[in-house]
């Protein structure tokens, strides 16, 4: 016994060492503050402040995570926490990985390339599908990835989680959502990708605060694609999101969007985004309301961690007013 | 005699002129500037080709052929090498390559570089390093770093 008490103290004397040795760890962060003049007045805030940390464990052992702090009235403190990403990562071979954790769902081109990084976001928000809770924003759950492989730079992701109305620690049924995606560089800076997202939501699931009185076969189908050279920016993206349901049938709705920036000056960025909800009749997944908005304004890059930006958005939807907006975002890194 | 005093003595066509050439001669210096790129005895090969160190550079290679991690090190965008290295391996200036690696890292698809302020701070920490590669603009003396030939030639 002492002998084995005495090879484990060894273990752990060589071992302990070498990890903290090998660990590399970064913090960095992201916030903004906004002026809005909408309705007569003009308002200021802070959107939300977030925290991401990288840290290398061993050769092959990696984490990242994600913490978003926000205003959120329902909080005792005005304020709550969300863990946006929480991911292990173990490289295979190459650039091929097992992901473990909690990701943001790679079905969306700017969900997984923005994440909540103001300072990296062409416009000063999301496009409308996000509000619209029309794809999942995350999943917890294993899957693999990889990028940058061969001559077209062929990159995947195929991910399964526990899926829609699911905890972030427990599953609400048997189903498993499947997420794959695809995507290639064939050209400098040109990306193409497609990916798809399959879920059943089990009957008296909740997902967003809505309590499904429908067992619901839900199907994701996304393209996008863009580009962001010195000069022009393109970025263009489309989901079908097709819920079926024993009583309704299929119900598609398709969201889609489309920016086009262009730089006039070294640092200054002139652009334009359109977006489109349009919602089959029948639909009782998605709350239906077919909406379309259109955002002009421009950026400027102060440097690579802190930019300015000026929109004017409009919004006309089917079921609310239409609005008018002016924004002014100063979004930092650090 | 200050050039700013020559620059006066000269007429106005010339005076612009003289400004040109010396903006055009600063602008190409960084394109001009040779650098050596340098690899810990372990991972890096000892030839790429320079599609390939680009490869690397921009976080597209990320593993050697004998498994190891590869490591990136640069010298920081405020310094001359660093900004040639910009230039020339990411055809990027400063503030787009750190823009670059930031949202990379933030992405999860890269681990960051190491920045240096000092050549031999960069050189130590390849030879320290298994997997480690770095660019300088000069060779140096450091025992456990091999010098790769880019295309066939010490230098690119």
């Amino acid at each position: 016994m002492k002998r084995i008490i005495f090879i484990i103290s060894l273990v752990i004397f060589f071992t302990i060492p070498k990890l903290s040795s090998a660990q590399d760890t970064q913090i960095r962060g992201f916030a903004d503050f906004l002026t809005t003049y909408a309705n007569d007045k003009a308002s200021f805030a802070f959107d939300e402040q977030d925290l991401f940390i990288t840290s290398v464990l061993s050769d092959k052992i990696s984490f990242l995570g994600e913490s978003v702090f926000k205003f959120n009235p329902s909080s005792a403190t005005d304020f709550s926490v969300s863990v946006e990403r929480l991911i292990i990562y173990y490289n295979l071979h190459g650039n091929n990985n097992l992901v473990l954790g909690k990701v943001h769902t790679p079905i969306n081109y700017w969900n997984v390339t923005y994440h909540h990084g103001r300072v990296f976001y062409p416009t000063i928000e999301r496009p409308l599908l996000f509000a619209a809770d029309i794809i999942p924003l995350h999943t917890v759950g294993v899957g693999v990835n990889g990028h940058d492989l061969g001559n077209i730079k062929f990159g995947y992701d195929l991910f399964i989680g526990n899926g829609l109305g699911s905890t972030e620690i427990l599953d609400n049924d048997k189903y498993k959502s499947v997420t794959a995606a695809v995507h290639i560089i064939p050209v400098d800076k040109l990306r193409l990708g497609v990916s798809w997202y399959n879920d059943v939501v089990s009957k008296g699931a909740n997902v967003e605060g809505k309590i499904m009185n429908w067992k619901v076969n839900q199907n994701l189908f996304t393209a996008s694609v863009s580009r962001f050279g010195k000069k022009f920016e393109v970025l263009a993206e489309s989901t079908a999101g097709i819920n079926h349901t024993d009583t309704t049938g299929s119900k598609t709705t398709f969201a889609s969007y489309i920016y086009a920036g262009y730089r006039i000056k070294d640092k200054l960025v002139p652009y334009i985004r359109f977006d489109d909800l349009h919602y089959q009749n029948g639909e009782i997944f998605y709350n239906k309301n077919n909406s379309t908005s259109i955002v002009a304004g421009f950026r400027y890059e102060i440097n690579y961690l802190a930019v300015i930006k000026l929109e004017y958005q409009y919004q006309h939807s089917e079921l609310l007013k239409n609005t008018n907006k002016v924004i002014a975002q100063f979004a930092i890194g650090f | 005699m200050h050039t700013y005093k020559i620059l006066k003595l000269l007429p106005g066509n010339k005076f612009l002129l003289v400004v040109c050439m010396l903006l055009l001669s600063t602008a190409s210096k960084s394109q001009q500037q040779a650098l050596v790129a340098i690899g810990n005895v372990s991972g890096a090969p000892g030839d790429m080709q320079l599609s390939e160190l680009k490869a690397v550079f921009m976080g597209e290679k990320q593993r050697w052929k004998n498994g190891d991690r590869i490591l990136i090190a640069l010298m920081k965008t405020n310094t001359p090498v660093g900004q040639t290295t910009s230039a020339r391996i990411y055809d990027m200036n400063a503030n787009e390559l750190n823009k670059f690696w930031l949202a990379l890292v933030f992405q999860g698809k890269a681990q960051a570089p190491k920045f240096f302020n000092s050549v031999s701070e960069l050189a130590d920490f390849v030879a320290q390093n298994p997997g480690a590669i770095g660019i300088l603009d000069k060779p140096v003396s450091v025992s456990d770093i091999k010098f790769i030939n880019i295309d066939g030639q010490k230098t690119f």
